[in-house]
């Protein structure tokens, strides 16, 4: 039932012909092509599709069209004043309010009906107006900050040549993501593209057939094409380069709920159409393998045929010998501490479209690893790799979610049989059951030290359940070990990582590869040997703090960018101020008690002992246009503006003239994948050097020495030495077949070395350290966790951008505590953003950032990385707070109300009942 | 979704004739912020939606008799604006303005919360602790009945075929009287109610109790009125003793489930401890008048 309504849309009368019952952001972004307004949910959850109605905001996904009839609509296309950026966008992008940008138009409406009633709000206002909006990636500070901050002047002045690095820049790729124009997966699927809808399986562990597809085909006449395991070239991908665990379709047997069983190809329209039970599928379930007990159970059913006691790996590191140190030891502490799996939650779901042109393909996805995309795709569809090129789209979150391939081989697939573009978006519980997830961990730990609170041996058994396919498994069963001990020296160390399948979804890479899940044990044993010697929490962790000269558990002599003990210096003052604050709190009785933990944190950047080689390039064409051609794609963290800049001040020229090529695979080199930590670190290294490689060649060209200056201007590049000046006339230089006259490349691989037999090696070239401190308040009766405060030393070598590096840790503390308080991913219980809770603006507590710059001097004007280093001290230190509030160490997180609440009662003794 | 006939009547009378004559499904539309999600779920099956947003007599908010009539389509929003229910009725405003984000108060309607008739909807127990009345007309005319007799269990009410709610009268109040809504939920917001408790009392001259109500949600199939919880309250001056004789009663009559967001221990306690804390604001309102 199709009728035509008529409505105003950012001023102007629209009528569009559409089902009354078409929601509203379907309607905007089908009918009306207006994709700023975002779906995340479509279910009232996310308030990524926030418009406004008459001048109030409200989910468009829940606006049947009928009820916009008549009625004014506001959406992001219409913010902007006359071309130029409203007060409260420009507020955004002056305080890097938006990183990957997906959550921006959403805020920014929910914002603006706010301040169109209010225009001085005061935070709480704000933070009441924005909560139904969520956010994966800044941790919603920036945001709110803008928000208050929207009457200041607009001042976007842009840094000289040479001064860069280290300025506060807005992102560059920031005004887009302000307006809407910024194209994710989903909003620039062309007109003519079929769709591609996968069948699930609503099983963790079944057979399957598929019956006789006719009948489906008869009563759907928009339905061309039902893919299945047969129509797959080779159907296995993985991420390792032998390990191709994982089918595209599954074929005959489901390993976890939500895995891919058929595709259907269609209209749009008629794939909606058809229900589940349509399809003829017929499964039979067997008994599935859930949780690590059941995995490594004696006999247990094997979810891979081939591997022998669910076992994927086992990996393990030896440094001295820890068990006899234990034994003589003055203090020691043990634990056992469980995780669970943790989704992703990116706002943007996975989406893309594929096309074939000729021999070749193309795809158009929101990925954070376009190359391995490439490599993967052809592999699957028996291609050669060139015959692929990636194309990607703005990526709406990835957190390592997107390092895995989704929709890509299914609509490679499709585009590559049926000769048309297809595209595929997925729903929102379709992203949750298939996407991989955090590993659950157990992890059983032992920490000894000496009377002085010096460590001496450290043992941890980390066990981790990797779900169905084997995915980044290996990755985080080799980094934990290494990282076993802390940011600590400890002598004797004995670490062993070890991840099993079962029929859950598969655990890949997030945020962190398992140094999360084992910080919470060695900071929560800390706690407990500073307890047993009566050592304040702090200055123990100081003691043991790595410092340059010493050895890691690997063997690894760290020689320069140890900044823990900086960190924990840093801390000290606002520590001391939280403890007196928190005893103060606590005499005034109540049902709240205020607690105080800290968590210390290191973290390898980039590969674990393995190569990842990254390069850029940058070229001058004859026309002037400078072209940074970079294929590290910016996931929302800001390498997209890092790298510029880095580039910029190696070059010499003002970053206004860097024109961006992104990822595409055809134009770029490969930057490797956007994942641990590396691309400021390895992919600004190289964007340095090709900076600095092109500068050469100018400055050869001119005859000019090493401190010449570089102008550009037009097509003259202007030389200045001294009082010596040359001009380079570019169209005058022979160009290549692009226009090209000169280019500067720049390539960069960590040093590091394997890992041994006895995990000895330099997996990384550096590492990032850090220390927080949280303040948290727990309601004693109910078990509820309010976290205060967090205060987050970070060092980062150089903080290249700083509110770039202030958003990745709000960011990170932001998923550290809902890793540590609420969230748990259960399959088929979990599968939406009402039912599986991430932090909404409430939950973040106010945050300060001490920014501790001990440079790498292996790193581009000495940065390393800072991705994840947020994340991973944050969870320890809420925990912390809580123990020291409550007396209640947490062993298994998420510490759920009715846990804590249980835990605190079983500490009380049944006498105890709180009112 | 082209298999949806949608209809937006202009009057409750319309409204009726057009679901009492569909055959099939027919669902009414409000805030579509229950009904939208379980389309989409495909938690129901398609058939005739009559849009009830457009009927102005169902947008109103009339005071009557020293109380309030409440349209059934009037939104959390537009009953949080309303500074006289908020004077009288604090605590089935602060229930209402519980309900989701900014954008979905905007859009959720009292009368959908309360059909929708799902154990946790937050309105619902402070409706029922005010005792109010709602007004349902029919293909058989209209008739009033208790907000306690609307939900008769999840996703299930009394409703007849053709019959909607019209509106919702809140009595009059007299002197010293106050209610109070508290939830609780794991994050600070954007959640439904693991438990939910209402508490409405009148205290006399003398600052003693003289009437209660109290009502639980989220811990049985739909929501209770919990008499031994009040009986706990009246005739005395609500002091500590009688506050923890009101948890128990509380606790004794919860009857929850064991769920990821709190086993049934855990809900059963929290029952109690909320039936304190907002007895407390309830005095703390009541003895402010
Ligand atoms: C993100 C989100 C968060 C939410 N949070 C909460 C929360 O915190 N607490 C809570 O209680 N609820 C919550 N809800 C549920 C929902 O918003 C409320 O139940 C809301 O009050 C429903 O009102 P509505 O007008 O949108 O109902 P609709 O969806 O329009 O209708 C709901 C049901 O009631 C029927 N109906 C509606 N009006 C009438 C009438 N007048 N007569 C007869 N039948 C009628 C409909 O046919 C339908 O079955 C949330 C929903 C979302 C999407
Ligand atoms: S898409 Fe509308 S709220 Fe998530
Ligand atoms: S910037 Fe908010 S979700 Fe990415």
């Amino acid at each position: 039932m199709s009728a035509a309504t008529s409505f105003s849309v950012n001023g102007g009368t629209v009528r569009v012909t559409a089902p009354p019952l078409k929601r509203l952001a379907d309607v905007l972004r089908e009918d009306l092509g207006l994709t700023g307004t975002k779906i995340g949910c479509n279910a009232g959850d996310c308030g990524a599709c926030t418009v406004l109605l008459d001048g109030r905001q409200v989910c468009a996904c829940m606006v049947p069209l009928g009820q916009a009839a008549g009625r004014a609509v506001t959406t992001v296309e219409g913010l902007a004043e006359g071309g130029r950026l409203s007060a409260l966008q420009a507020a955004f992008q002056r305080h890097g309010a938006a990183q990957c940008g997906i959550c921006t138009p959403g805020m920014l409406l929910a914002a603006s009906d706010l301040l169109a009633r209010d225009a001085a709000p005061d935070e709480p206002a704000v933070m009441d107006a924005l909560g139904g909006v969520l956010c994966r990636c800044t941790g919603y500070r920036k945001i709110v900050e803008a928000v208050l901050d929207v009457a200041a002047p607009q001042a976007d002045s842009e840094p000289a040549a040479g001064s860069a690095v280290g300025a506060r820049l807005a992102k560059l790729d920031g005004m887009a993501m302000l307006t809407g124009a910024t194209r994710f997966g989903a909003d620039a699927i062309p007109a003519d593209a079929l769709w591609l809808r996968v069948v699930r399986s609503p099983h963790a562990a079944a057979r399957f057939a598929v019956g006789d597809l006719a009948p489906l085909y008869d009563a759907n006449p928009g339905l061309v094409r039902v893919l299945s395991a047969a129509d797959l070239p080779c159907n296995g991908f993985g991420v390792y380069p032998d390990l191709k665990d994982q089918p595209v379709l599954a074929d005959g047997v489901v390993r976890f709920r939500g895995e891919a069983v058929l595709a259907l190809v269609g209209e749009k329209t008629a794939l909606e159409a058809i229900a589940d039970e349509a399809v003829p599928v017929a499964y039979e379930p067997i008994a599935a393998v859930v949780g690590l007990d059941a995995a490594m159970a004696e006999g247990a059913p094997l979810v891979q045929a081939d591997k022998p006691g669910n076992l994927l790996i086992d990996g393990g590191l030896r440094k001295g010998d820890a068990e006899a140190a234990l034994g003589s030891c003055a203090a020691r502490a043990e634990g056992v501490f469980e995780t669970a799996f943790v989704e992703h939650a990116y706002i943007e779901p996975e989406a893309g479209w594929a096309r074939r042109l000729g021999k070749r393909l193309e795809l158009h996805v929101s990925t954070q690893s376009p190359y391995m995309d490439r490599d993967e795709t052809a592999n699957i569809l028996g291609l050669a790799p060139e015959q692929v090129r990636v194309l990607p789209s703005a990526c709406g979150g990835g957190f390592g979610g997107k390092l895995d391939l989704s929709v890509q081989p299914l609509i490679a697939l499709a585009a590559w049989l049926l000769e048309r573009p297809v595209a595929c978006v997925y729903q929102r519980p379709e992203s949750m059951a298939s996407s991989t997830k955090r590993h659950p961990a157990r992890i059983r730990a032992r920490f000894g030290c000496d009377a002085g609170g010096i460590l001496q041996a450290v043992t941890m058994n980390a066990d981790f359940d990797t779900g169905a396919y084997a995915s980044w498994g290996p990755t985080v069963a080799v980094r934990v070990p290494v990282h076993a001990t802390g940011p600590y020296h400890v002598p004797h160390v004995s670490a062993r990582g070890r991840a099993f399948f079962s029929n859950a979804p598969p655990a890949g890479a997030f945020r962190g590869f398992g140094v999360p899940q084992s910080a919470i044990a060695h900071e929560a044993l800390m706690d407990d040997l500073a307890a047993q010697l009566g050592l304040d929490r702090l200055a123990i962790r100081l003691r043991n703090a790595l410092r340059p000269g010493q050895a890691t558990a690997s063997g690894q002599v760290l020689q320069a960018s140890v900044g823990l003990a900086p960190c924990l210096e840093a801390l000290a003052p606002p520590w001391s101020a939280a403890l007196a604050d928190a005893a103060a709190f606590n005499k005034t009785g109540g049902a709240w008690r205020r607690g105080v933990g800290i968590g210390c944190m290191w973290y390898g950047i980039g590969n674990t002992g393995l190569p990842n080689p990254s390069t850029m390039a940058l070229a001058l064409g004859r026309d002037g246009a400078l072209t940074f051609y970079n294929g590290a794609v910016d996931i929302g963290q800001g390498s997209s503006t890092v790298l510029s800049q880095i580039c910029a001040d190696a070059l010499g020229l003002p970053l206004g003239h860097f024109q961006l090529v992104v990822g595409d695979t055809d134009l770029t080199a490969d930057a490797g994948k956007t994942s641990a930590s590396r691309q400021t670190f390895v992919s600004g290294k190289a964007a340095q050097l090709a900076g600095e490689d092109l500068r050469g060649q100018i400055l050869r060209l001119a005859n000019a020495g090493p401190d010449a200056e570089i102008a550009l201007d037009g097509t003259a590049l202007r030389v200045t030495d001294g009082a010596a000046r040359h001009v380079i006339e570019l169209d005058s230089l022979p160009a290549a077949a692009d226009g090209t006259v000169l280019r500067g490349e720049g390539s960069f691989d960590p040093p590091t070395t394997p890992l041994d037999d006895n995990g000895q090696g330099n997996p990384y070239a550096t590492y990032g350290f850090a220390a927080q401190l949280a303040v948290a308040d727990v309601d004693l009766a109910l078990g509820v966790t309010k976290v205060r405060k967090i205060v987050a030393a970070h060092d980062v070598g150089r903080a290249i951008n700083p509110i770039q590096v202030e958003g990745q840790i709000h960011g990170g503390i932001a998923q550290g505590l809902g890793l540590a308080l609420m969230e748990e991913y259960i399959p088929g219980q979990t599968e939406n953003l009402h039912d599986y809770l991430i932090p909404t603006v409430g939950d973040v507590p106010e945050i300060e950032v001490i920014v501790v710059e001990d440079a790498e001097p292996l790193g581009p004007f000495g940065a390393k990385g800072v991705g994840e280093p947020g994340l991973i001290p944050t969870a320890p230190a809420i925990l912390g707070a809580i123990r020291h509030a409550t007396g209640v160490r947490i062993a298994r997180v998420p510490a759920l109300p009715h846990r804590l609440r249980a835990a605190i009662l079983a500490q009380a003794g049944p006498e105890d009942d709180t009112p | 979704m082209d298999a949806m006939q949608y209809e937006a009547p202009g009057s409750v009378d319309e409204a009726v004739a057009l679901l009492a004559a569909a055959d099939g499904a027919a669902w009414v539309l409000a805030g579509g912020t229950d009904l939208l999600v379980q389309l989409r779920a495909d938690l129901i099956e398609p058939g005739l939606v009559v849009d009830i947003k457009g009927i102005s007599e169902l947008r109103a908010i009339t005071p009557e008799n020293g109380g309030f009539r409440i349209g059934a389509a009037v939104t959390g929003a537009e009953l949080g604006e309303h500074e006289g229910v908020k004077a009288v009725w604090p605590g089935v405003v602060e229930a209402m303005e519980l309900i989701g984000s900014v954008q979905i108060q905007g859009r959720a309607t009292l009368g959908g919360n309360l059909c929708n008739a799902s154990p946790a909807a937050d309105s619902v127990p402070a409706l029922i602790a005010a005792e109010a009345l709602c007004s349902v007309v029919g293909p058989k005319g209209r008739r009033e009945v208790a907000v306690a007799e609307v939900a008769t269990g999840p996703g299930e009410t009394s409703l007849g075929p053709g019959e909607i709610v019209v509106d919702i009268l809140l009595p009059e109040r007299p002197a010293r009287a106050a209610d109070a809504y508290l939830r609780f939920i794991p994050r600070t917001e954007m959640d439904i109610a693991v438990v939910g408790v209402a508490v409405s009392l009148v205290l006399d001259e003398r600052g003693v109790c003289a009437q209660a109500r109290v009502a639980l949600g989220a811990v049985a199939p739909r929501a209770l009125l919990v008499p031994e919880a009040a009986a706990a309250l009246i005739g005395g001056t609500v002091d500590d003793d009688a506050l923890e004789r009101l948890a128990a009663a509380a606790r004794a009559a919860c009857r929850p489930i064991d769920d990821m967001r709190g086993t049934v221990a855990y809900r059963t306690k929290v029952a109690g401890v909320l039936a304190r804390r907002a007895a407390g604001i309830a005095l703390a309102r009541a003895r402010s008048e």
